[in-house]
């Protein structure tokens, strides 16, 4: 037997296995519909999911109003002292 | 839908031929000829009339199966499928020998230690009866390119088979 015979034997062993043309040919339209139905329900989920899931963003504060978080170490102890006129009591000669 | 008429003149050799794209495993093989022919009805793939329609056909055929292989690949890489197939170690329900008679069951033994280049344009040639030049406008590759694959995978296949066949 030669090359062409053996693969000639190989194909009608292989035609008489495949399946029916107009079986192939009817369900297309069945499983086109299924994945695309498929991905547009996962698609809803997940857009739901984003609006469900995501948290409002806390109001920024205004430039104006920042306090810059050192501004305690300029409270130091006995400053009461320096923002206010000694009074003198008492005459001195 | 005279297309149609000949593409289901066509369709036992288009089973043939996404078989062999395919690792010869039916199931795949009518998942890719079920896509082409989706791509066909829905103008995805047009038949401009540049080649033969078979020839035409059979390079839909090998697009759609590389493109399967790919998305096959992927899936697996993130389903993580090759560590349960290490566990499993099952084959996949690929053509098996005992489906053919002996002489084409060493011939696909045979044909599977090809290099992929090699057997396409092999089967083509003798299994399609494609002439080297319709076989390379299937497989998108050059004339020469084609020949060399042809010349060498002639050489190794019946190496392959042990003097079994004759060329």
């Amino acid at each position: 037997m030669n090359l062409r015979d053996a693969f000639g034997t190989l194909r009608s062993e292989d035609a008489a296995r495949a399946p029916r043309f107009d079986r192939m040919w009817r369900l297309r339209t069945q499983r086109r519909g299924i994945p695309k139905l498929a991905f547009a329900a996962m698609l809803l989920v997940i857009v739901a999911t984003i609006f469900v899931v995501r948290r409002p963003e806390p109001p920024r504060p205004s430039i104006s109003a920042w306090k810059a978080p050192t501004d305690f170490l300029l409270a130091t102890p006995g400053r009461e002292l320096l923002e206010q006129t000694p009074e003198l009591r008492g005459t001195y000669r | 839908m005279e297309i149609e008429r000949e593409i289901e003149q066509l369709h036992a050799a288009s089973f043939g031929w996404a078989m062999s794209c395919c690792g010869r495993n039916h199931q795949d093989a009518e998942e890719i000829l079920q896509d082409v022919y989706v791509k066909i009805l829905e103008g995805k793939a047009r038949f401009d009339g540049r080649s033969s329609l078979k020839t035409w056909l059979f390079a839909v055929i090998r697009r759609t199966a590389a493109a399967q292989a790919r998305r096959r690949m992927l899936h697996d890489l993130l389903t993580a499928k090759w560590a349960r197939r290490e566990l499993d170690p099952v084959s996949e329900p690929a053509d098996s020998a005992a489906q053919h008679s002996e002489i084409s069951a060493a011939l696909i033994e045979a044909l599977r230690k090809l290099a992929q280049r090699q057997r396409e344009v092999l089967e083509l040639v003798f299994y399609h009866d494609m002439t080297i030049e319709q076989a390379a406008a299937a497989m998108h590759v050059s004339l020469g390119s084609a020949r060399v694959h042809y010349d060498r995978g002639k050489k190794q296949l019946l190496a392959k088979l042990n003097g079994k066949l004759t060329p």
